[in-house]
């Protein structure tokens, strides 16, 4: 049998599903006080140099469970593409 | 429901002198999660009741797993315990079978996001999903989520393109399958 196809038109990179995902984060969460969130150097660095942050550093997968880091490394790679830009 | 004095909070765990950190983190967590866990209770089980006996659970649980570890902050420890009651309500409303909600509505959040119930689901569904993750695949889902192509987490991470994909593939199938559960409101 088939596997099935659920994001049909994703990319190589899987880039749809990486989206779907951010959006859930941002939705379900909520961390307005930042518990447990990396220091925000180490969020940095996971942009630009992410040869230089170790798992530890992230506090493990806590990425995937908070809004808060989402929305930084978002700003973060907004910064990167319109340096890159420029 | 008003906090139980310390004395009580750590109901009757016995820990030695150099492991007393984890009793004052527990404090400090039980009084963190307390309010939340009480609304939680009542929107998930239908009653209260059942609150302290869960938190029990958790704070067992908690603390046979910091004892296997080094120091950890109090908010780690409120984090952990926080997580551990809600798997407790999880099993406890899975084992009910129905959905039970009493109250008045303005009990309950008109916003989705803040509803507790969406936050038990959600929070426990992708831990279940990344249990037991290798720390490599790990790494590199937390690289790709930071949007790394492929290509620079396997160098990264010293491997091939192909290798890492297909060391990701099992728990990216897994996510990809939840949001798309998701979507159609299952």
């Amino acid at each position: 049998m088939a596997e099935k196809q659920t994001f049909p038109l994703d990319d190589d990179n899987e880039t749809l599903l990486f989206e779907k995902l951010q959006e859930h984060i941002l939705a379900h969460y909520p961390n307005p006080e930042r518990k447990g969130c990396p220091d925000p150097a180490v969020l940095k660095s996971l942009i630009e140099t992410p040869g230089e942050v170790t798992l530890a550093a992230l506090n493990d997968l806590h990425i995937f469970k908070c809004a808060e880091c989402t929305r930084i490394l978002m700003e973060l790679r907004k910064q990167k593409k319109h340096e890159a830009s420029e | 429901m008003q906090l139980p004095s310390p004395s009580k909070l750590c109901w009757g765990i016995k820990l030695p002198p150099e492991q007393k950190w984890i009793e004052k983190a527990i404090h400090f967590a039980v009084s963190q999660i307390w309010q939340r866990a009480h609304c939680i209770a009542r929107s998930q089980l239908g009653d209260e009741s059942q609150t302290l006996e869960m938190i029990e659970i958790a704070i067992g649980k908690a603390v046979h797993r910091l004892q296997l570890n080094s120091q950890a902050s109090p908010e780690d420890v409120t984090q952990l315990l926080e997580r551990l009651y809600l798997q407790e309500v999880r099993y406890r409303r899975k084992a009910n079978k129905r959905l039970v909600l009493v109250g008045a509505s303005e009990d309950l959040p008109s916003n989705s996001t803040h509803n507790p119930q969406s936050l038990v689901d959600s929070a426990i569904d992708l831990e279940i999903i990344l249990h037991n993750i290798p720390p490599e695949v790990r790494f590199a889902l937390l690289l790709r989520y930071s949007q790394s192509r492929w290509n620079e987490i396997a160098s990264v991470l010293g491997t091939t393109e192909a290798s890492i994909r297909l060391r990701c593939k099992r728990a990216l199938n897994r996510i990809r399958q939840k949001l798309e559960d998701k979507e159609h409101g299952l």
